[in-house]
């Protein structure tokens, strides 16, 4: 390869427009005769539709066109179990369940129509309590759950959506035969994304063609449910999504495109959508999940851990989405990233009448990494062993072996946690009611299938076409450096074409910390074909052989005869066709153990090139108020090589933050009847630039052996998971008192002091 | 439905237009918000007053402070004399919301919104702050301590502006604090908030007053508090007790921001510590 700079201060392409204003947003489209949507959500958690009476919204002027479950053709959907439909039917089962959609002349003429349908329900007592809703003579939140299509390995049963047990050897005995057995209950609440742009849908049709401008970060996945929604072939939809304002995973998955769609359809006009804050609150079927993590852990007098045994219950919400998945995830987290012998986890996703859960940044790991490392540390004291001495002993190495029997490669979890011990000043002396707490913590990469085309202009620049989209964390902003880095060009040749369902190669989205691991593959091996191309014209060019030529400071030229080249600029001006395309080989996921001791197998029951981390976190409390202040945080981290440092630093900064905010004050309350009560940001409390720690990062580079390009991992969604655990460790450490409910608010920390 | 706004070019046109029935809107931080959040709709008719010049004055005249209505927390915040004089208020002008809030907010809307969370409120009463009010066919001069009547509403009368919020400037020996337990740094909310004045004659407490935010329907002196601070020297017993009768004056609610468990003990905190601060800035 040409080049191994890594900049330190590489300026996105669409940093400018975003940050002067001119960027243009899917809720900044106009289109000419574009109508405004409006919702009829149930406003309730559970009750049988009676009657829908439509007429008064109707006959208001300036309303073209009125929805319902009637209009759109009855299909279910739903990722892993089919449990949704697009307009509630016979029941709503959460109070964002979308009754009828309104499309109108402007905004208010739409808010006011959808506030005139009238909606005549049977009162059904809301189930909203995931201990409850596994009691046996539960009310079911779905009745007619044995007749969905779904995933058979989610052993779904009842209320219970998805099952993971991890089984390995003989925990019960090896519990029985411990020196040091300790026991502890985790609660946390439920949390948001919270991105800063609220979701929009602009949709029109041309005939039986319909485009989707969409605030989605899974376009191709979103193009797939509506055509299969609105029973289309997928050629007929395009998707297209202008800049995106952030979504931490919130916009993954199909949404409201469907919906706008029908509307579009019904009134013959293209149709926009915009989110008020509220509604992006409590309307997406994507929140972080709340959990009850229960953890009993024995181990010898040396540390060894001798067993594990864990239940963990998820709040899924009304509905399945797309995190289907979550239970297994839990359970691999529930071990961690540590040498277990004996082990038996049973992990189960639970519905209940509350907004359903999804994927938010790192799904379901935050909240348990927050649980297993108190649970280290508590442990560590039973045994009278230092929290990081312990952690040392136990943490995984290289060929040590998983609960699920995954053998790891090269990791290096010991080196992140020595790091971060040092740098934070971990064992020094600290004024009174200040703590320091250190947490450890995995992540896996996800291989995919991804494409790209990458070809040279006549100018001499080159335009990368990517099916990968941009969230705003950068992965396809840093996509030039990959392409530069093969071609000897500078990053700022290229210009970026994304994202048009019509124009690109399917990819799986910004979902799953995917991007540069698997879409950076893909335009690396794209490049690789330019590259030939280009030395095989100028090989011709300069009458020799192609394998004697190099690619350096924008010309193809002849290694070690300096002068003797020709410009990249003059071949892709010759008009001769330059193109390359690519997707590279989905790494395998590595094997575990084949015996089904392990209900709920989804694929994450082995970790690919896992990403390692150990955050250390310094805290001052105010013993009178419980008010925590996070002073700084020290966060190592393994995502093998770092392609794009000043990347990869805004990733951890941001996570680290987000992760301070889980820890301390971000939490959705719910009423008795599971509707939320802080749906806006003055009471669902975000941390801000003034609560900002000073963070320092640092990179430990293991190259992955089967991964991304050059040896990379992925690093978009760990950074938050070890944050509120090293938190709490920090809390306990000032105070003397565990913390066992996430967030860690005043009250709570205050409570815990009493 | 018909939704009228005018932009009023002089105070007595914003009166005729007041005196229509429409409801007075500044910088909005309140009256949109709530809008937007679904707490009330906007009013049918508004009349926007923040490019009154008249309502934008600060001005010292006689040992009172008038502020105009107008003047939006950031210029309360930034002025020296307040800073120097009138801390209290100081304190609660630049923690107010955010840097948004406090560039749009003003002073007359913070008073006039009648929030028993209004963070500059509680220092005015302290100060003993009197409201100008206007009507179209009068004027008139009103204590603010007792013009909230509830949460969101006021003794004045249909018609009526403020005007201008006059403050009479502390004595020598005066000192004054507010202080709100903030979650995070920017962007709170009153959960618990006090506000102390106190003037020390010769080391002892010559005269105090406190006030209580976010704590009872409408912001109150806590006069029990006041008594026992008077004629000490504001030491850790006295403190102490302080501290209690705040908490028995409190009449806390529970809601997303707290329980009315914490929040009465935090009152007791709080209002230690904002006399606290109230005595060594006078000292």
């Amino acid at each position: 390869m040409a080049t191994t700079e890594r900049p330190r201060t590489f300026v996105r392409p669409d940093g400018i427009e975003k940050v002067t204003g001119t960027g243009r947003y899917t809720a900044d489209l106009v289109l000419p005769g574009q109508l405004y949507a409006k919702f009829r959500y149930a406003e309730r958690s559970r009750a049988r539709i009676v009657r829908v009476d439509l007429e008064r919204a109707r006959s208001l002027p300036g309303v073209l066109a009125v929805v319902t479950h009637e209009d759109v053709p009855d299909v279910r959907y739903g990722h892993m179990v089919q449990d949704r439909r697009l307009f509630a039917r016979d029941e709503v089962r959460f109070e964002g369940e979308i009754v009828a959609a309104v499309a109108a002349t402007t905004p208010e003429v739409a808010a006011r129509a959808a506030a005139l349908i009238e909606v005549e329900y049977e009162p059904l007592p809301p189930l909203t309590d995931i201990e409850t809703a596994l009691e046996e003579g539960a009310p079911l939140v779905h009745e007619e759950w044995e007749s969905y299509g779904g995933d058979d390995e989610l052993g779904r049963d009842r209320n219970v959506l998805g099952r993971s047990v991890i089984v390995k050897g003989d925990p019960d005995a090896a519990m029985a035969e411990a020196d040091v057995v300790v026991r502890g209950r985790y609660v946390a609440d439920a949390s948001q994304g919270a991105p800063i742009e609220p979701r929009a849908v602009v949709a029109q049709w041309q005939g039986e063609k319909l485009t989707v401008w969409s605030s989605t970060q899974v376009p191709y996945i979103a193009r797939s449910v509506i055509a299969r929604v609105l029973e289309l072939p997928e050629s007929h939809v395009r998707v297209i999504v202008p800049l995106l304002g952030g979504g931490f995973g919130s916009k993954c998955d199909f949404h409201f495109e469907a919906h706008v769609a029908a509307l579009a359809r019904a009134a013959g006009r293209p149709v926009k959508l915009v989110f008020s804050r509220a509604e992006e609150f409590f309307a997406p079927d994507h929140r972080r999940e709340g959990m009850v993590i229960e953890l009993e852990t024995g181990a010898r007098s040396d540390g060894t851990i001798v067993a594990r045994r864990g239940r963990l219950l998820l709040d899924g919400g009304a509905y399945c989405g797309e995190g289907g998945f979550f239970a297994q995830m839990a359970a691999m987290h529930a071990c961690g990233p540590y040498e277990l012998e004996n082990v038996r986890i049973d992990s189960s996703l639970v519905y209940t009448n509350r907004q359903p859960s999804g994927s938010i940044r790192a799904p379901t790991a935050p909240q348990t990494c927050w649980a297993v490392e108190q649970h280290m540390d508590e442990l560590a004291e039973a045994l009278g062993l230092d929290p990081v001495e312990l952690r040392r002993r136990t943490l995984i190495r290289e060929g040590s072996e998983s609960p699920t029997r995954q053998v790891f490669g090269p990791v290096s979890i010991r080196q992140t946690l020595d790091r971060a011990a040092e740098l934070i000043g971990y064992g020094r002396e600290l004024p009174e009611n200040e703590g320091i707490g250190i947490a450890s913590a995995w992540w896996p990469s996800f291989g995919g299938e991804s494409g790209a085309y990458l070809k040279l202009n006549a100018d001499g620049t080159g335009t990368i076409v990517t099916g990968a989209q941009e969230n705003g964390s950068g992965a396809v902003m840093g996509l030039p450096l990959l392409v530069a880095r093969t071609l000897g060009m500078r990053p700022d040749d290229f210009s970026l074409l994304y994202q048009d369902t019509d124009a690109a190669p399917w990819d799986g989205g910004s979902s799953g910390s995917q991007t540069t691991f698997n879409n950076g593959r893909a335009v690396v091996e794209a490049a690789v074909e330019v590259r030939r191309q280009l030395l095989e014209l100028a090989a011709e060019e300069l009458e020799v052989d192609p394998g004697d030529l190099e690619l350096a400071d924008g010309e193809a030229r002849v290694k070690g005869a300096p002068g003797r080249g020709v410009a990249i600029a003059e071949l892709a001006g010759s008009g001769k066709t330059i193109i390359g395309k690519g997707s590279g080989r989905v790494p395998d996921a590595p094997a575990t153990a084949p015996d089904p001791g392990c209900v709920g197998r989804l694929g994450m029951e082995s970790f690919l090139e896992p990403q390692l981390m150990t955050h250390a976190v310094h805290v001052r409390v105010d013993p009178d108020t419980g008010v925590v202040r996070v002073l700084r945080v020290v966060a190592v981290h393994d995502s093998g090589t770092i392609l794009n440092r000043v990347g990869a630093d805004g990733q951890v900064y941001g996570g680290v933050v987000m992760g301070i905010g889980q820890a301390l004050t971000e939490a959705t309350q719910f009423d008795d009847d599971g509707r939320q009560r802080n749906p806006h940001l003055l009471d669902y409390k975000l941390v801000t630039a003034s609560d900002a720690p000073a963070i320092d990062i640092e990179w430990i580079e293991t190259p992955a052996v089967d991964g991304g390009p050059f040896g990379a991992k992925g690093i978009g969604e760990p950074p938050c998971v070890p944050t509120p655990a090293a938190v709490a460790n920090a809390i306990a450490a000032a105070t003397g008192r565990r913390v066992r409910r996430l967030p860690m608010t005043a009250e709570r920390v205050w409570e815990a002091g009493r | 439905m018909s939704r009228s706004l005018l932009v009023a070019a002089s105070v007595e046109e914003a009166l005729g237009e007041l005196a229509g029935g429409a409801r007075a809107v500044a910088g909005g931080t309140d009256l949109v918000v709530g809008a937007r959040q679904g707490k009330a709709p906007l009013p049918e008719r508004l009349v926007a007053v923040h490019r009154l010049a008249e309502l934008a004055t600060m001005e010292e005249a006689d040992g009172v402070l008038r502020l105009g209505a107008g003047v939006t927390h950031a210029r309360v915040a930034a002025d020296l004399r307040v800073r120097a004089r009138l801390a209290a208020l100081a304190d609660a002008s630049t923690i107010v919301g955010s840097h948004a809030t406090r560039a749009q907010g003003t002073i007359g809307g913070n008073v006039m919104n009648a929030s028993p969370a209004a963070d500059t409120v509680g220092p005015l009463i302290c100060f003993g702050a009197s409201l100008r009010l206007r009507s179209a066919s009068a004027s008139r001069t009103v204590p603010l301590e007792g013009f909230a009547t509830g949460p969101g509403t006021t003794a004045a009368e249909p018609g009526e502006l403020l005007e201008a919020v006059e403050i009479p400037l502390p004595g020598e020996g005066a000192g004054s604090a507010y202080l709100r337990l903030d979650y995070r740094r920017q962007m709170e909310i009153a959960v618990v908030g006090v506000a102390a004045l106190v003037r020390l004659d010769g080391g002892r407490v010559a005269d105090a007053r406190v006030a209580i935010t976010a704590l009872a329907p409408t912001v109150r002196r806590v006069p029990d508090a006041e008594e026992i601070l008077a004629g000490t020297t504001g030491g850790a017993d006295t403190l102490e007790a302080l501290g209690e009768a705040v908490a028995a004056a409190s009449r806390p609610i529970s809601d997303v921001r707290g329980s009315a468990a914490y929040r009465s003990a935090m009152a007791a905190v709080i209002a230690r510590r904002a006399v606290q601060a109230a005595l060594e800035r006078a000292r």
